[in-house]
């Protein structure tokens, strides 16, 4: 769970000394977002392709300056960039990304720039914890919020001898959803197995109302 | 004179008392009694089965009619049906015989007048075996036209032939199923195997197959083994490498013996096949007459599926397919079924899609006794792993049917099922791909160069998707349960193939309680167009039937209905692109009753009725 196992190393990178027109360029060919502004390896600011936008709609006050496109990095980069390190978590990084409503950050080791981690990292780690692409089939199970109430659905599970895939146990006003994958093709004799031992098991329809 | 027509309003009593004053009036009917100095039936002509016998009193004649023909016919208007005109020929001198459990016809055939041979057809109403005892005290029979003897000079099998045809309409109208003969005629042991009549008795089959594989052998053919295991019906042999020529001598009398035998007569050259069953053993014979429908279907079937066992309250057991033969008996569907039998294929067929070392593992652990494999859903025992290579056989026998022109499409109900079995991995229910293995087999075989594949089992065919993900000679589809809610969670429709295999596999996920107009709108919005742009050779359809609302094992709510317009349109894109040729094959299904009645919906729609 930690940026660095996640994040991307091979960084598209510009210098504050660059144009805007190479920034675009980079941003166009290899199909991202952001660039991390470097200098001597150390990482001084971000451009992203907002900014550049920006730069072309402001028109700044006084006599006309040089075209756009021949202006510099430098000038239009955001300083004091929010960074995480490599041995920060992934839930560090999926809070700030949703709180701040970034798309990536980049990743430091003192100033030098190591890596950046992207929104669809952090949505793959949590694909992988979930197990979402495995073979198999979600049960959701509501409990009381008690330890002996998680022992007894697992010891249940144990007993119909089913391979679970994953287990994620959730607080949901007051009680816990499991959601459990199995890998059984007869969920229904599951689910019914479940009901009959007292569990509450709601039914696709009661999410739909 | 019009020939009565199925269902049609049964002829008066004093309809059939006038028939039979007629004939009687003609000296045109007469007793019998079985020849008791005749234990077997020889069909080559000597002593006759029967004698003639006093007439029986009225009061017999009228009850005979009316148990074989149920009075659907008057005997006169019978007799003048049987003996038609065709061409030169006539019958002359034919009688009607009543015999103590059968009526008969005897006849001399007329060429121009001439006399040109002869023929004995009897006419029975049985209890069928396969009906049960309760079908029987309800009246239900099954009626058999036994072509005792026929015997006519060489070269007119063109006459047999029509005549046969016109039989074979004439005896379905008046509610028969079956032809019985003894093939033993020289001519007629190659001429009936064409003609559609197989071996009553399958043990023939197989004493056939060796005969012939000893014969190849001293003959030094090119014939692999293979080919002759895949020798199923007599029509097979008929039709038997018709391009390899051996040398036969035929005899003066119409006999026919290999040429190597010191026989005196011509030697001529034919076909394989024919000149086998020319010179063959003679064989008892039948024929189904069958009822006609617009497709002619195939039905693979066989009891060995039962031999898959698995644990109590499992849901992939063999009541199944007993349920489902119970629905197809049900509907009368057997009397126009074609059926065909499976076979044990060997293992080069299943290492095309599986791995060796997976299938040895797979045939240890059923065999071993472990109880599972794999995964606690794949339940097994002994007979498992036979019961599993004869299901992948059974889709490769109704491949055989449909590209050798037998029949126009067919059904497979085999179990285990396979679309989850991948090319190493057994999960839900399935061990080996049986519609991939049918696939590959149709390419490498037959010849056939894509393959489009349709799964509409309420799950995802996982195992058909990887196993064909990056090939684009084959196009699967597969309609199934959306992946969140079911097993096996795999099917987005973001999964569209792999390399070289990418825009071939098409997913459509349905939500939880989709019903048939859903479905409908969806198939033709986006199945046809893909099967319209990749123009298959072959239709091959992973047919599960648990997508059904009354199926517990999925919450989609499909009805019969579905199942009829997704097989009606698979029937008009196979006949534009690919001669009709539709395989289709049972997966899942698991409730009692929308199992059967799905299925016979789905099989009335492949014969095209409405």
């Amino acid at each position: 769970m930690f940026v660095g196992k996640r994040m991307k190393t091979d960084v598209i990178t510009v210098a504050p000394g660059d144009t805007l027109h190479r920034a675009g360029s980079l941003l166009k060919e290899h199909r991202i977002h952001h660039l991390p502004v470097v200098e001597a390896g150390e990482l001084v600011g971000i451009v992203t392709d907002t900014d550049i936008r920006n730069a072309r709609l402001e028109e700044p006050p006084g006599p006309p300056g040089p075209p756009v496109a021949d202006r510099k990095v430098g000038e239009v980069m955001t300083r004091g960039v929010l960074t995480l390190s490599p041995r920060d978590t992934i839930e560090d990084a999926a809070l700030i990304l949703h709180r701040k409503r970034f798309e990536a950050i980049p990743v430091v080791e003192g100033r030098r720039l190591v890596g950046i981690v992207a929104k669809a990292d952090v949505i793959g780690a949590f694909l992988d914890t979930l197990n979402i692409e495995a073979i198999g089939v979600r049960v959701e199970v509501v409990l009381p919020q008690d330890t002996a109430s998680v022992l007894r659905l697992v010891r249940s599970l144990g007993e119909m001898q089913l391979a679970i895939r994953s287990l994620v146990l959730s607080p949901r006003g007051g009680e816990f959803v499991a959601f459990v994958r199995v890998s059984t093709i007869d969920v229904a004799s599951v689910r019914d197995r479940l009901r009959a031992e007292g569990f509450k098991v709601p039914d696709i329809a009661d999410f739909l109302k | 004179m019009p020939i009565p027509e199925e269902n049609a309003v049964p002829r008066s009593r004093a309809e059939i008392v006038r028939g039979f004053d007629r004939l009687i009036a003609d000296g045109k009917v007469h007793g019998a009694e079985l020849n008791p100095s005749i234990i077997k039936k020889s069909g080559g002509g000597g002593g006759a089965s029967f004698l003639a016998a006093p007439l029986p009193p009225r009061r017999t004649l009228l009850s005979r009619w009316e148990e074989v023909f149920r009075n659907r016919i008057a005997p006169d208007e019978f007799l003048e049906a049987l003996s038609g005109r065709i061409q030169e020929y006539g019958h002359g001198d034919n009688f009607l015989l009543f015999g103590p459990d059968r009526v008969i016809y005897d006849t001399q055939i007329l060429h121009s007048g001439m006399p040109a041979g002869n023929m004995t057809l009897n006419f029975r109403a049985e209890r069928d075996e396969r009906l049960g005892w309760k079908a029987y005290l309800a009246g239900r029979r099954l009626r058999v036209v036994h072509i005792e003897q026929i015997r006519l000079r060489e070269r007119s099998s063109g006459y047999a032939s029509a005549l046969f045809h016109r039989y074979e309409k004439l005896f379905r109208d008046l509610g028969f199923h079956r032809f019985r003969l003894k093939a033993s005629l020289s001519v007629g042991k190659y001429y009936w195997a064409k003609e559609g009549f197989d071996c009553s008795d399958k043990a023939d089959i197989g004493r056939m197959r060796e005969e012939l594989r000893t014969l190849v052998r001293s003959l030094g053919l090119p014939v692999s083994d293979e080919e002759l295991d895949r020798l199923n019906h007599a029509y097979d042999f008929a039709m038997f490498r018709r391009d390899l020529k051996v040398p036969t001598r035929r005899g003066s009398e119409g006999y026919y013996s290999p040429a190597g035998k010191e026989v005196p007569g011509e030697e001529i050259s034919l076909p394989l096949g024919k000149a086998f069953l020319l010179c063959g053993q003679p064989w008892d014979g039948h024929k189904v007459i069958y009822t006609d429908t617009p497709r002619r279907t195939g039905f693979v079937y066989s009891e060995g599926h039962l031999s898959h066992e698995v644990r109590r309250g499992h849901k992939e057991n063999g009541n199944r397919l007993v349920w489902l033969m119970k629905g197809v008996y049900r509907e009368e569907l057997h009397q126009s079924l074609v059926f065909l039998e499976p076979y044990v294929p060997g293992l080069e067929h299943i290492h095309r899609v599986h791995s060796p070392s997976y299938v040895e593992a797979f045939r240890r652990a059923a065999e071993g006794g472990a109880g599972t494999f794999a995964t606690r859903d794949c339940s097994v025992s002994a007979g498992s792993y036979r019961a599993a290579l004869l299901a992948a056989g059974g889709v490769m026998a109704g491949i055989d049917a449909v590209m050798n022109g037998r029949v126009e499409n067919a059904f497979c109900a085999v179990r285990p099922p396979g679309h989850h079995a991948g090319k190493a991995s057994a999960t839900g229910f399935c061990f080996l791909n049986n519609v991939a293995v049918g696939a590959a087999y149709a390419r490498a075989v037959h010849g056939v160069e894509r393959v489009f594949i349709l799964d509409w089992d309420a799950h995802h065919g996982n195992g058909t998707q990887e196993i064909f993900e990056d090939d684009p000679m084959v196009f699967f589809c597969s309609i199934h349960e959306h992946p969140s809610f079911c097993f096996p969670g795999t099917g987005r429709r973001t999964e569209t193939g792999r390399g070289e295999g990418e825009g071939y596999t098409l997913n459509l996920p349905l939500h939880p309680g989709t019903g048939d107009r859903e479905l409908a709108e969806m198939f033709d919005a986006e199945v046809v167009p893909a099967l319209e742009r990749f123009r298959p050779d072959l239709i091959l359809v992973s047919a599960g039937f648990d997508a059904h609302r009354a199926d517990p094992i999925a919450e989609l709510e499909l009805t019969e209905a579905s199942y009829v317009h997704m097989t009606g349109r698979l029937c008009e894109l196979a006949e534009k692109h690919c001669r009709g040729r539709i395989v289709s094959v049972l997966e899942g299904g698991y409730d009692r009753a929308s199992l059967p009645c799905s299925a016979a919906a789905h099989l009335r729609a492949l014969q095209g009725r409405s």
